[in-house]
């Protein structure tokens, strides 16, 4: 890195700690820390300055309807994921109280100020969801949602996902293919991706690549007809996806 | 933070307690209005509990992580709305909004006054020039393209004493410890 190059950018080091540069300048900025040690030491020395400025201001309390809905959106987070992942019986808890209110004209879900009976359903529920949720990783089975189709839950490696689920939807019959979601999986590298792969008879067929959100929410599809095939899984990979698996699963759904 | 990470609600609530009333005294300071302060916070720890994978204990503490994502929340609201339109004639939009002063329920609250009372000290032991930018620029969310056009002096000047500025404060706050 010249000495031109970073003369250019030492003067930013306040202005990008206090969120001032356009965004191309921070970009730009961005790039050059990666390779300027001077930068990311002056970056590292001023940062608990910056820090230290949100505890400059007087506290003043929030008001009590924003933690209610807050936990009103996390409990309806937990609700999803555990219907997602098979633990809730069908109809979920959540979506019969979601129905029972849009029933009589209840507040809409997606708000962020719900009113006073939604916030005093979904505290509600939350009770239920935080108990249901101690139990989701242990919880290894299949149910069936309706005439058609069963949910599988995945087992996961916790060793190496720790905070990872997934479930599969198999679909009565098995003749077509079905979505695996997958929940709290850490995002990957840019040139590693998560890939899917369906068993058959000891045969290990490719079925889809992802990535997850920032969430660590994802779905892939599983294009596999799913008669006779015995376990859909999923392994990490480089990106571009592998012709078989290169290691063992880390999440594993059996049929 | 583990038991959050986990996805266990419950602990998400105690992280709310612990820490929403400082997330939320952030947003209210820097967009002076309690309606948009609520959404900034619901907003930003939301983005918390669905992002808490993310969290690295390595790289700082908690109630930084979280007051981080309550200022990016609330920069973002200033930059995308009209807030700064009524406020960018004149400088005084960013002045510190103090409600009466709250009586002080617990310990805690306690040691969050004295705690505020210390990096306000030591803000105020900076030049105004050098305060004034920090800030606009950290409170305000005003870039310092528009605190240079607002100050009028040069944007090298206000780069200077960003740097200058931050660079006391630590000196500051690392005396007042000692």
């Amino acid at each position: 890195m010249s000495v031109e190059r970073h003369q250019m950018h030492e003067e930013d080091v306040g202005a990008y700690l206090l969120y001032a540069l356009s965004d191309v300048e921070q970009q730009r900025f961005e790039a050059h820390l990666e390779e300027c040690a001077v930068c990311q030491d002056e970056v590292s020395r001023l940062r608990p300055a910056v820090n230290a400025l949100p505890r400059a201001v007087y506290p003043v309390s929030p008001p009590p309807s924003l933690k209610a809905s807050l936990m009103a959106e996390v409990a309806r987070d937990v609700c999803e994921r555990d219907e997602a992942a098979g633990v809730a019986r069908r109809p979920g808890a959540f979506a019969r109280a979601r129905r029972r209110l849009d029933g009589v004209g209840g507040a809409a879900f997606g708000r962020l100020r719900p009113t006073v009976a939604w916030v005093s359903a979904s505290l509600v529920l939350l009770v239920g969801a935080v108990s249901g949720a101690a139990g989701l990783y242990a919880v290894n089975d299949a149910t069936r949602d309706d005439e058609s189709s069963r949910t599988v839950v995945a087992q996961v490696d916790k060793t190496r996902l720790p905070f990872g689920s997934g479930s599969l939807v198999v679909p009565a019959g098995s003749q077509e293919g079905t979505v695996l979601r997958v929940h709290g999986m850490p995002e990957l590298e840019s040139d590693s991706v998560y890939q899917v792969w369906a068993r058959r008879d000891g045969e290990v067929i490719s079925q889809s690549l992802f990535h997850v959100g920032e969430n660590g929410d994802g779905a892939a599809a599983v294009t596999e007809d799913l008669q006779d095939v015995d376990a859909v899984m999923v392994t990490r990979e480089s990106a571009g996806g592998a012709k078989a698996p290169s290691e063992k699963p880390v999440l594993s759904v059996k049929l | 933070m583990n038991l959050v990470q986990a996805g266990n609600a419950r602990a998400f609530e105690l992280l709310y307690d612990r820490h929403g009333s400082a997330g939320f005294s952030l947003a209210y300071r820097m967009v002076g209005n309690r309606v948009t302060a609520e959404d900034i916070s619901q907003e930003a720890f939301l983005s918390i509990w669905r992002s808490r994978h993310r969290y690295q204990a390595d790289r700082g503490s908690v109630r930084t992580w979280v007051l981080g994502i309550v200022h990016h929340r609330a920069i973002d609201a200033l930059r995308r709305n009209l807030v700064h339109e009524r406020r960018r004639s004149s400088a005084e939009g960013i002045e510190e909004r103090h409600e009466a002063p709250e009586r002080e329920r617990t310990d805690v609250e306690a040691a969050r006054r004295e705690e505020a009372s210390h990096v306000r000290s030591a803000l105020g032991q900076l030049p105004d020039e050098q305060s004034r930018v920090i800030e606009l620029a950290y409170f305000g969310g005003f870039s310092h393209s528009q605190i240079a056009e607002m100050l009028e002096m040069p944007i090298g000047t206000v780069k200077g004493r960003m740097r200058l500025g931050l660079d006391k404060l630590r000196k500051g706050l690392k005396e007042k410890v000692g």
